[in-house]
C-alpha cells in the first residue's frame, strides 16, 4: 500500500531502538522517537481494516497510549518493536470490531487481486472481481489478516511471521493452506 | 459479517497523517490516565475499609510523590503576560520547557551575557568605547521619557554584545524568523541589546536622533540583513540590507580576508582535506569488494560436485497385482536398479479391478508418477477405453538382493560425495568469512582516519583563518553600523535553513551510558557558519558534509557533547549520543565557548 514499511532492521537498527525503549521504560517523554517513526505505519494498518478515517485516527492514538502504558513490561525478543505495536493495533481493532463489525473494510488494489489469482493458478478476468471480493470476505478473520497482510500489505513472510508471533514457515503454510481453500471456492463458484 | 470492499482506495495524503501526530497529547494522556488509575486506586481501598482512611490518605501523597518523581516536575505555569527576562533577573533553577517559558530565555543564568554599564549626561551625548573596541556614539538630547519629553541629567545606558554561537545560546534570545510563515533560522554576523536608565526607570530614544554603533565583527561576508527583536510579536522584524561594512570594501567580504583571493591551488575554504576525499572513495570501494567476495563464493559453492540420492529397491508385497513391463532405461535411467523389475499396483488405485489383469491392452505407456522417483504413472489404452494406474516398481527374489547391492554400492558413493562437498563447501564458507570480516575491519580503520582527518583539517583550516584575521590590525576589522532608534535587541544577521541531509532521532546518555536524560532544548552548533539550530522535537536534521557540537537543556542543566564524539555519532549513524554535564567551574560565556570547542 502507500504507507511506508520501513520495518525491517539492521542488528544495529535494532539495538539502537533497543536503547530507546529502555529509555522509554525510564521517562514516558523518551518514548517520542518511537512514536514518530512508527505512527504512520501503524495508523496504515488501522486503516487498512476500518471504514472510517477518524475512527482509525482515534484508534491509532489508542494504539501508542496502550504501548506507552505497557512499555515497562515489554521484553525484547529480537525483532523490531513495529511487531508487538501492530499486535495492540490487531487486538485494539478486534475489540472495535467485536462493537461495530460494519467497520470493517477490506482494501486492496486490483493488482492485488490478480496477484491473488495468479497464486492460484488461475487467470484474472474482470468477471471474477466480484467472487473473489465475496470468497474473501468470507474468510475468518486470522485467515484475512494473513491474505491482508501478504497479498494487500505486500509484507515479506518474515514480517508476517513476526506480526502474527509465527515461524516463517507456519505463516507460509497456513497461507497456501489459506489459498489453496480460496481456489476450491472460486472453482466452484465460478463452474 | 458486514465487510466492506475497498478497491483502490485514496491513501491518506502524509500531511493529514502528521496532522494527527501529537506526541505532547499522547504523553497528557498517558500521565492522565496515571494519576485516574492511582486515584481509584486510593478509592478503592477507601471503599473498602473507612478506617484505613489514614494511611490511603499517606498512600494518595506517595502516589503523588512518586508520579512527579517518574514523571519529572513540571514547571508551575507562567502567567499569558510573558516579560522580557535577562540574566539578572532569569532564576538558575527554573527549567525551561518549550511551551512554558519566557521569550528570551537563557538556559542558565550564570552563562548569560553581561551587561556593561556607562553613565553620561544626556544633554552632552557621548562616545563610548566598548572593550570589544565597538564604539557606541550617542548625540545630544538624545533621550526623551514616556511622555516624550527631553530628559537631562546622568543616565545609565546598559550594552552587550552577542559574537558566537555559545553567546547566542547563552543568552536565550531566540534566533528563529519567521517570514511570511516560513521558518529559517537566523545566521548571526553579530548582534547587540543596548538599554537606557534614569534613576531605574526606562528611558527612550528621540525620534529625532538614533545612537550608532560601530560594531566589531568576525564575520566579513556580505550578505547580511538588519533586524530588530520584537518581544511583543515574538519575532525578529526585518529592518533592511546591511550595507554597513566599515574597513573592507564589500566585495573583499566575498573574496576572503583581508580582500586577498585565495590561490587557485590553497586549499583554505575547501569542505573537506584532499586526504578526506581519498578517504572516502576507499571507503567507498569496499562494499562493492564485500559484495564480489559474495558472488565469487556462490559460485564456487554452485561449482561444487552434486549427488542425487539413489533410489532404494522395494520388494514385491505378496499378493499385489503386478505388471510386466518391457522398460527403457535410457528413458528412465532411474530404473536401472529395477532390472527385472515387475510393477506393483499402488493402493490408491481405487479404479482397478482384476478385470483389467483379463485385458488386453493395445497400448501400455509409462510416465513420472506423483513422486518423482518413486512411483509411475501406467496408461493402459484399448479403444476408447483409457485406465490410469500409479504403479511402483518392485523387486523379487536374487533380482532384489542383486539390485539392493547396487544400490548399496551407490548410496555409499552419493554420502561420499556430499561428505567431500560439506567439508568444501565449509572450507569456503570460512574463507568467505574471512575475506568479508577483513573488509570490515578496513571499513572500520578508515571510517575512524576520516574522523581524525577531519577534526585534524578543521583545526588546520580554523588556525590559518585565525592567523590571517589576527594578522589584520584591529581597527581595520570589519565593523557593521547599528542605527539605533529604540532600545533593544538589534542584530546583523542572514536567514538560513535548517541543515539537510541526514536526520536522526537520539538519545542522551550521561554518566558514561549509565543514565538516560530528556531534551528539553536541543542546540545543534554550527562549526562552519555562525549559527545554532533548534530543536524540540525527538528528531534532528545534519548535514553530514558539515561539523556540529551538541549542548543539550534538561531539567535546568546543561550537557555537551563535543565535535568529535558527535561527529562518530553521526558518522556511525549511532542516535544514542553521549553527553558531558557542562562543567560547574564554567561560569561565563566566554568559558562556554572554550567548552563547546568554538
Amino acid at each position: 500500500m502507500e504507507y511506508p514499511l520501513q520495518y525491517h532492521h539492521t542488528n544495529e537498527m535494532l539495538l539502537s531502538e533497543q536503547h530507546i525503549i529502555e529509555a522509554a521504560k525510564q521517562d514516558p517523554e523518551n518514548f517520542g522517537p518511537l512514536y514518530d517513526k512508527y505512527y504512520k505505519q501503524i495508523f496504515g494498518y488501522v486503516y487498512q481494516r476500518l471504514n472510517c478515517k477518524d475512527t482509525a485516527f482515534d484508534l491509532t492514538a489508542q494504539v501508542f497510549l496502550k504501548a506507552l502504558t505497557n512499555i515497562p513490561k515489554y521484553e525484547y525478543q529480537g525483532v523490531p518493536f513495529g511487531s508487538w505495536l501492530y499486535r495492540i493495533a490487531h487486538n485494539e481493532l478486534m475489540v472495535l470490531l467485536k462493537k461495530n463489525s460494519k467497520l470493517r473494510t477490506v482494501s486492496a488494489d486490483i493488482s492485488d487481486l490478480r496477484n491473488i489469482c495468479e497464486e492460484v493458478q488461475e487467470e484474472y478476468m474482470e468477471q471474477y472481481k466480484n467472487v473473489l471480493m465475496n470468497v474473501i470476505k468470507d474468510l475468518p478473520e486470522h485467515e484475512l489478516q494473513l491474505i491482508e497482510l501478504r497479498f494487500f500489505e505486500k509484507r515479506a513472510f518474515k514480517e508476517i511471521a513476526e506480526i502474527l508471533n509465527l515461524t516463517e514457515t507456519n505463516a507460509k503454510v497456513k497461507l497456501y493452506r489459506i489459498l489453496e481453500r480460496v481456489k476450491k471456492t472460486l472453482t466452484k463458484k465460478l463452474r | 459479517m458486514g465487510t466492506k470492499f475497498n478497491i483502490d482506495r485514496k491513501p491518506v495524503p502524509d500531511e493529514e497523517i502528521n496532522s494527527h501526530k501529537d506526541f505532547g497529547e499522547l504523553v497528557k494522556k498517558f500521565k492522565k490516565q496515571s494519576i485516574e488509575k492511582a486515584k481509584s486506586d486510593a478509592s478503592f481501598l477507601k471503599n473498602k475499609k473507612a478506617t484505613y482512611s489514614t494511611i490511603i490518605a499517606g498512600v494518595a501523597v506517595i502516589c503523588t510523590v512518586t508520579y512527579f518523581s517518574v514523571f519529572k516536575k513540571q514547571p508551575p505555569k507562567e502567567s499569558a503576560h510573558e516579560k522580557i527576562v535577562t540574566s539578572q533577573k532569569q532564576s538558575a533553577s527554573t527549567p525551561n520547557t518549550k511551551l512554558n517559558k519566557a521569550f528570551i530565555a537563557p538556559p542558565v543564568s550564570k552563562l548569560n551575557v553581561p551587561y556593561t554599564s556607562y553613565h553620561l549626561k544626556a544633554e552632552e551625548g557621548a562616545t563610548l568605547k566598548h572593550k570589544s573596541n565597538s564604539k557606541i556614539s550617542i548625540p545630544k538630547k538624545a533621550f526623551v521619557n514616556k511622555q516624550g519629553e527631553a530628559i537631562i541629567g546622568d543616565v545609565e545606558i546598559k550594552y552587550r554584545e552577542f559574537h558566537n554561537q555559545a553567546d547566542i545560546i547563552a543568552s536565550g534570545i531566540p534566533m528563529t524568523y519567521d517570514s511570511a510563515g516560513v521558518r529559517t533560522t537566523l545566521e548571526s554576523a553579530g548582534m547587540i541589546d543596548i538599554r537606557g536608565y534614569q534613576n531605574g526607570e526606562p528611558v527612550y530614544i528621540n525620534p529625532k536622533k538614533q545612537i550608532t554603533v560601530e560594531f566589531q565583527s568576525e564575520h566579513t561576508a556580505d550578505k547580511y540583513n538588519m533586524y530588530v527583536l520584537d518581544t511583543v510579536a515574538k519575532n525578529w522584524v526585518y529592518v533592511g540590507r546591511d550595507n554597513s561594512l566599515k574597513g573592507l570594501e564589500r566585495h573583499q567580504g566575498e573574496k576572503g580576508l583581508k580582500g586577498q583571493k585565495p590561490a587557485e591551488n590553497s586549499v583554505v575554504g575547501k569542505v573537506e582535506s584532499p586526504k578526506t576525499v581519498e578517504l572516502q572513495k576507499q571507503l567507498e570501494a569496499i562494499p562493492p569488494k564485500i559484495e564480489n567476495e559474495k558472488v565469487v563464493y556462490t559460485k564456487k559453492v554452485n561449482q561444487l560436485p552434486k549427488a542425487s540420492v539413489p533410489n532404494k529397491p522395494a520388494k514385491a508385497v505378496t499378493g499385489r497385482p503386478q505388471f510386466e513391463l518391457d522398460v527403457n532405461y535410457k528413458e528412465f535411467p532411474e530404473l536401472e536398479a529395477f532390472k527385472n523389475a515387475v510393477f506393483e499396483v499402488g493402493t490408491e488405485n481405487k479404479n482397478f479391478s482384476s478385470k483389467l489383469a483379463e485385458i488386453t491392452w493395445s497400448s501400455v505407456d509409462i510416465s513420472e508418477g506423483t513422486v518423482k522417483g518413486k512411483n509411475y504413472l501406467l496408461t493402459l489404452k484399448l479403444r476408447e477405453q483409457v485406465e490410469k494406474l500409479i504403479v511402483y516398481p518392485v523387486l523379487t527374489g536374487a533380482n532384489y538382493d542383486q539390485a539392493l547391492k547396487l544400490y548399496e554400492t551407490k548410496f555409499s558413493d552419493y554420502k561420499s560425495i556430499i561428505a567431500k562437498r560439506e567439508a568444501e563447501q565449509k572450507k569456503l564458507k570460512e574463507e568467505f568469512e574471512a575475506k568479508q570480516a577483513a573488509f570490515i575491519a578496513e571499513q572500520k580503520a578508515i571510517t575512524k582516519q576520516m574522523i581524525e582527518e577531519k577534526m585534524r583539517w578543521l583545526k588546520e583550516q580554523e588556525g590559518i583563518l585565525n592567523k590571517q584575521f589576527q594578522s589584520i590590525d584591529n581597527e581595520e576589522k570589519v565593523k557593521r553600523i547599528f542605527m539605533v532608534s529604540s532600545f533593544g535587541i538589534s542584530n546583523s544577521d542572514c536567514p538560513t535553513s535548517m541543515p539537510q541531509g541526514e536526520s536522526m532521532s537520539p538519545i542522551f546518555t550521561v554518566n558514561n551510558n549509565g543514565t538516560f536524560i530528556k531534551a528539553e532544548h536541543i542546540y545543534l552548533v554550527c562549526h562552519s557558519k555562525n549559527v545554532v539550530y533548534n530543536f524540540y522535537n525527538p528528531t534532528i536534521s545534519y548535514n553530514p558534509k558539515d561539523t556540529y557540537s551538541l549542548c543539550v537543556l534538561s531539567n535546568g542543566k546543561l550537557y555537551l557533547c563535543d565535535k568529535i564524539q558527535l561527529g562518530i555519532c553521526f558518522t556511525n549513524k549511532q542516535n544514542k549520543i553521549p553527553l558531558i554535564e557542562l562543567n560547574t567551574d564554567v561560569n561565563d560565556a566566554y568559558e562556554f565557548k572554550k567548552a563547546l570547542g568554538i
